[in-house]
Order: structure tokens, then sequence, then C-alpha cells
């Protein structure tokens, strides 16, 4: 079963075999959550919105028509629900471009900050969750997912060259961060 | 000349330039230092960005999700059965009392020769329908059929309030 592909095992849901979207969840659940996380900077709020994102995709199984990956389909649903839990809690979401201030904001808290003595790695994962909603999902679904900018595109519903601004911006930031803080020597 | 600045830099990384420009752009980097440093602090960010591990949700998420679609299931389909064996009933009165009509129509029409067969097949069965719909019997079966429709209003209803209830768990 785990040799299956996303669209066999969807297959075999649609015929009756309820037990095999298990595969499917044990397959998306880390890094979908891992997406969640850093949207919504907690951990407790990303489970709970994750289960209902796995539920939401289970009801709506019949209407999908294998026309994209599951994978695209299965985040448009994950993002969807990640800003409707956002609004509800009625916090901030980012305009249809990269929220530059906030950028800014992150650069100058984590150049300046002499308390910080973390590695590249673990300083990197903690830029990751800080950055703005749609910054950290650009970067989890581009580094994590491996997804390709135009399904990002697909995902976020935003322009091919929108995705690349937002993911070339993370990029340069964690970039000048880490050559700040003379960082790179411990990178290979 | 070609303008080498960050976004250059980015799309060079991501294979994302023509022939012609990755080619200006990694001869500018090879005769430039600074140039040179800023790629390599480009590249670095990006390996360090894909060995980043994913986080996972609780040990136990999977069955979780999988017991609520279980329930839900499992609750669909006693909805489906109940809804089924009510229309099964109602069906059934239908056709009874679409007999008895058909009775009433056709003992009214005077038996020709063709249907006299059929209309004495369909006597029978609409003397047992009138006997069983009569004025006596009918207040009862009207009665019933009440009763029994109140009930599985009453059911249906606390049907629905308790699987509202396991859903918003």
């Amino acid at each position: 079963m785990k040799n299956l592909t996303d669209a066999e095992i969807i297959e075999s849901v649609k015929k009756g075999n309820v037990a095999d979207y298990s595969v499917l969840i044990d397959r998306h659940k880390d890094k979908s959550f891992s997406m969640l996380k850093r949207m919504l900077k907690n951990e407790m709020d990303a489970e709970e919105v994750l289960m209902d994102c796995f539920l939401k995709a289970y009801n709506n199984l019949s209407s999908f028509k294998f026309d994209s990956k599951f994978s695209t389909w299965f985040y448009r649903i994950v993002y969807n629900t990640a800003l409707t839990k956002l609004s509800s809690a009625k916090r901030k979401i980012e305009n249809e471009m990269v929220s530059v201030d906030d950028l800014h904001l992150l650069k100058s808290k984590y150049e300046a900050d002499v308390l910080i003595n973390d590695d590249a790695a673990v300083l990197v994962q903690k830029i990751v969750n800080e950055l703005p909603s749609k910054n950290a999902a650009v970067i989890s679904m581009f580094y994590l997912e491996e997804m390709a900018t135009e399904e990002i595109s697909e995902v976020l519903k935003i322009s091919v060259s929108n995705v690349k601004v937002i993911l070339h911006r993370s990029r340069n930031l964690l970039r000048e961060i880490i050559e700040k803080r003379n960082l790179l020597q411990d990178v290979l | 000349m070609i303008n080498i600045n960050d976004e250059i830099l980015n799309k060079y990384l991501d294979d994302d330039l023509s022939a012609d420009e990755k080619l200006k752009v990694k001869t500018a980097i090879e005769n430039s230092s600074e140039l040179q440093k800023k790629y390599d602090a480009l590249l670095k960010t990006n390996n360090l960005l894909k060995n980043m591990e994913p986080d996972s949700p609780s040990l136990d998420f999977s069955k979780l999700v999988m017991n609520k679609i279980n329930i839900k299931t499992s609750t669909a389909r006693q909805q489906k059965y109940f809804l089924v064996t009510m229309l099964s009933f109602l069906g059934l009165i239908a056709l009874g009392i679409t007999g008895y009509l058909l009775f009433q129509i056709l003992s009214s029409v005077q038996a020709s020769e063709t249907n006299e067969v059929v209309t004495t097949y369909s006597k029978n069965i609409g003397d047992y329908l009138s006997s069983m719909f009569g004025k006596q019997n009918i207040s009862i079966f009207g009665s019933i059929l009440s009763f029994v429709i109140l009930v599985s209003a009453y059911f249906l209803y606390e049907y629905q309030k308790q699987s509202k209830k396991i859903f918003s768990n």
C-alpha cells in the first residue's frame, strides 16, 4: 500500500476502502503540519486545523478529478483553512504582495540580538517559523514539499512571478542574517 | 552588460535564466569576489532550507482522524438505512392507497369482455384493500400511520442532533 501513488490510494478509498485513507494522512501530515505551524504560529491550532483539512479532503474526495496532483489540491485546502483560521482569530493576513515591513522587522531583530547563539541550521528554522504567513507557506511548499513555483501559484492563487518574489525575498532575508552573524563558515 | 542584483542571483540559483544570461552571470561571479561571496552565501542558505526537517503532529494524529472518519461513515450508513426503511414503509402505504383508488375507478366503469379478467382480479384485490381501508379500519390505520410518522420524526431529530454533536467534537 505504501508504494502506491496518491491517485491509486484515492481510487481505493473511493471504492470503499476507507482505511486506506490513513496512508494518505501519514504521507502528507508532517509537511502540511509544518506549513500550518509556521502560518498560524501555534502548534495546537496547527494540529486542529490539519485535522479539519483531512476531514474536508475526505468529504470532498468524490469531487477530486485528478486534474492536478493530490498534494496541490490538498495544500489548497490547507492554505484556505489556515487563512480562515487566521481571519476568524482576527489576526493579520498579508496582502497579495509580500509584507516588506515584517521582513525588515524580522531582519533587524535577528541581526541585532546578541543573545542568540544558535548555529545556522537552528537559526534558519527559527526565522522561517517567524516569517509572515504567506512567506512561510511558500518556503514550506518549495523546500519541504518540493513543489514547483507553478504548483505553489495554483495553491495560493497568485501569479508565478509573485511566488518567485516571495521566495527570493525570504531567501535573501535569511542570507543577509546569516552573513551578518558570520554563520556561513558553519554551513557546508 | 547585465546588472547582477539579488533577483538575478536567485534566478541563477533556481536555473531560471536563459542560456545566454546564465553564461553572463557565471562569468560575472567568477570575476568578482564580492559577487562570488554573495552567491556562495545564497547557495548555503538554499542548502540550509533544503535540509530543514518537517515537524510532526501528535503521535496518534492519524488514528484520531481515522476515528472521526469512521464515526462519520457509520453514522451516515445508519442514517441511510433509516431513511430507506422509512421510505419503503411510506411507499407500501402509498401503493395500498393507489390500489384502493384503482379499484374504485375500475368498479365504477362497466366491465367489458376484454377487461373482464383484469376486473375480476382487481376486484378481489380491491375488496381486500377496501376491507382493509374501509370505514372501520381507516381511522385505525390513520392513527397508526400518524403515530409512526411522529415517532420517526422524533428519532430522526434526535439522531441529527447527536450527529451534529459528534462532528462538532
